[in-house]
């Protein structure tokens, strides 16, 4: 077997400090070798970390504080640095639910909490084989945002869609301004707030994008970034820099909205 | 043909529970039929005035009136049971049993009475077509009657049935209730604590026994509270006290908790899950998910007639618009104000609002007098 020379590392995100130390005692006891950077006990700390050590190995349990841990993978797939191979990612959960059923099928592999040492030593041979073999990583990435792009609206179907959105009602000091979701450029998540980019102005309303998307009409409204959606009706062009990453032009305006690598897809030539 | 009615009278088992129903039916149905033809008899002798006898009257219209009786509900019964029978058939029947009925009826009355054959029809009635004419509307409003006692016992068995389903329905919907707050063993919650005491047991067995204990304690007054009527306020405690153990352990220093229960307030009875649900949504949709974790109060507390329970956590609190907490604690807490109006009608209160510490406050104001005691 031809080991890479540098250490594996690893990063475990696990919210129950008690499960957390488990995982990594059986870690210790079945691989060795492997670096194990940190236990983060937050989907938070799990991104920035990871952001940070670029591990080759990243344990994410499903269901944690602050980010889930598909919300976590979502969003390092989405911010990922080019030039660094996207760790592979193992998914822990204490019960099955939907959106491991979707992983199941594909290559990602996931861990039953609590971990039972037989089924984590297939788990590492898996990890170790693919470590090994670097062809297969370099489709890591395309790998899981093929993946998520297929797993990630399903939530929002599952309830009864809500009505459509005509007008935007936006509070403006003790006013409230009326805005035609038609004349809306783009939304652009701000912290607990959306700032609205209309024709007529900017202007900031208390909803999320999660609650606002089922709302929007999906031929007219893209979303191309998690915290961006987009009105196709002014969307110009699409354009590649020369680092590769893919940004919009829109009609009268000079800013560039990047596109993330989960929704790149939707803007490739016919 | 030969299929409908071999449907129609399907072999052995039905035929003979239409037998044994003929032979309850036929001794009550006899006699109504009886005063029935004793009407008949009264009416031929005092108004239409028939140059018979009162007795003669009577022998004549028990005789045939017994037997279109007999032939025509006794076949019906045979034939198709409880059912309502099929339209043309049953006239079919009704005709054969009139005919057989007359020949054979006045038969048998002019044996009984002597009379020589030949003699009756022709002598004895004025008009015969008047005379067949009033045999014809007496049969049909005999028939009519039986008719509608038919229907009307059909309607009564159909209200019953009818009944039944609104009780079935009202079971269904406790049953659904009682499966909704079980369901509040949320299989995470489960697989997540069992996974816990499985490494517990290795690192720390001390403190794996303690958390098992705590386990079954909540599991076992989980799923059998629902169905107790009453528990005390130091048994809600005390199961409160366990399920934060449990969650305690599971979220190490993320988790704070307080429990307060004054000493005479401890006897105090109270409905099951009605505190319960708001320490677990306070657990699941305020801390859990809250990065820092925090802090959790449950406190009881008296103030003049009122018992106030309140749960105060410093998790993640109200969604602004109020829509998050909904949705995310809507089945329970919907469950809680449920259950108060149906134990205290009006008389309990129940609140959600923001916690001036941050995080969430749920409050419930129960009635002290009528005592506690729900009503069964």
């Amino acid at each position: 077997m031809n080991r890479p020379a540098a250490p594996i590392r690893a990063l475990i995100a696990e919210d129950e400090p008690v499960l957390g130390y488990a995982l990594l005692q059986a870690l210790q006891r079945l691989w060795p070798e492997l670096a194990i950077g940190a236990v983060v006990e937050n989907g938070v700390a799990a991104v920035r970390e990871a952001l940070a050590q670029r591990p080759d190995v990243l344990f994410l349990d499903i269901k944690m504080p602050g980010k889930t841990g598909l919300e976590a993978a979502r969003e390092l797939a989405e911010d990922w640095p080019d030039g660094t191979p996207f760790p592979l990612i193992v998914f822990v959960t204490a019960y099955d639910d939907y959106a491991l059923q979707a992983f199941e099928q594909a290559a990602v592999d996931y861990v039953m909490k609590p971990v039972n040492d037989a089924r984590l030593a297939q788990t590492v041979a898996r990890l170790q084989a693919r470590l090994a073999a670097h062809a297969a990583r370099d489709g890591e990435l395309e790998r899981i945002v093929r993946q998520l792009s297929a797993i990630l609206p399903a939530p929002a179907q599952q309830s009864p869609p809500p009505p459509r959105l005509t007008l935007i009602r936006a509070g403006v000091g003790n006013q409230i301004r009326l805005i035609p979701v038609a004349e809306v450029l783009y939304f652009e998540a701000a912290d607990k707030y959306l700032n609205v980019v209309s024709t007529g102005g900017d202007v900031l309303i208390r909803t999320s994008l999660k609650e606002l998307l089922p709302q929007l009409d999906p031929e007219q409204f893209w979303q191309i970034h998690r915290g961006t959606v987009v009105n196709l009706r002014f969307v110009q062009a699409a354009q590649r820099d020369e680092a590769g990453k893919l940004s919009l032009r829109l009609t009268g305006r000079s800013e560039l909205l990047p596109v993330s690598r989960l929704f790149a897809h939707l803007f490739r030539q016919m | 043909m030969t299929a409908t009615s071999s449907l129609a009278a399907p072999p052995s088992g039905p035929a003979v529970s239409r037998r044994r129903l003929l032979a309850r039916r036929l001794p009550f149905d006899f006699a109504i039929v009886s005063v029935f033809n004793l009407a008949i008899a009264l009416l031929l002798t005092y108004l239409v005035r028939v140059d018979s006898s009162f007795v003669e009257n009577l022998v004549f219209s028990l005789c045939i009136g017994s037997l279109v009786w007999l032939i025509a509900d006794g076949g019906r019964i045979l034939l198709w049971g409880e059912n309502s029978p099929p339209k043309l058939p049953f006239f079919v029947l009704l005709a054969v049993a009139n005919s057989i009925g007359w020949y054979l009826g006045v038969g048998a009355a002019t044996r009984l009475l002597g009379i020589p054959p030949g003699k009756f029809a022709i002598t004895q009635v004025k008009s015969t077509s008047g005379f067949l004419i009033f045999f014809i509307v007496t049969c049909a409003s005999i028939t009519w009657f039986f008719w509608n006692r038919a229907r009307l016992q059909q309607l009564m068995a159909e209200a019953a049935t009818e009944k039944a389903r609104a009780a079935a329905i009202a079971q269904q919907a406790t049953q659904a209730q009682l499966q909704l707050l079980q369901a509040q063993i949320e299989p995470h919650m489960l697989f997540n604590t069992l996974a816990t005491l499985q490494t517990l047991i290795s690192i720390d067995a001390g403190r794996a026994q303690r958390m098992l204990e705590q386990l079954i304690h909540y599991l076992r007054a989980t799923l059998s509270s629902s169905r107790a009527a009453s528990t005390t306020l130091a048994q809600e405690f005390a199961l409160m006290d366990a399920y934060l153990g449990l969650m305690s352990v599971r979220m190490g220093a993320r988790l704070r908790y307080t429990l307060a229960l004054p000493e005479e307030l401890r006897a105090l009875a109270l409905p099951p899950m009605l505190l319960q649900p708001l320490v677990e949504n306070a657990i699941r949709h305020g801390l859990e998910p809250h990065i820092d974790g925090g802090d959790i109060r449950v406190e009881a507390r008296r103030d003049g007639a009122w018992l106030q329970l309140t749960v105060a956590d410093t998790g993640l609190g109200l969604d602004p618009s109020g829509q998050a907490a909904t949705a995310g604690g809507g089945v329970g807490l919907a469950n809680v104000r449920e259950r108060l109006q149906a134990l205290y009608g009006g008389a309990a209160r129940f609140s959600l609002s923001p916690n001036p510490a941050g995080g969430a406050l749920a409050r419930l104001d129960l009635p002290l007098s009528p005592p506690l005691a729900p009503p069964p």
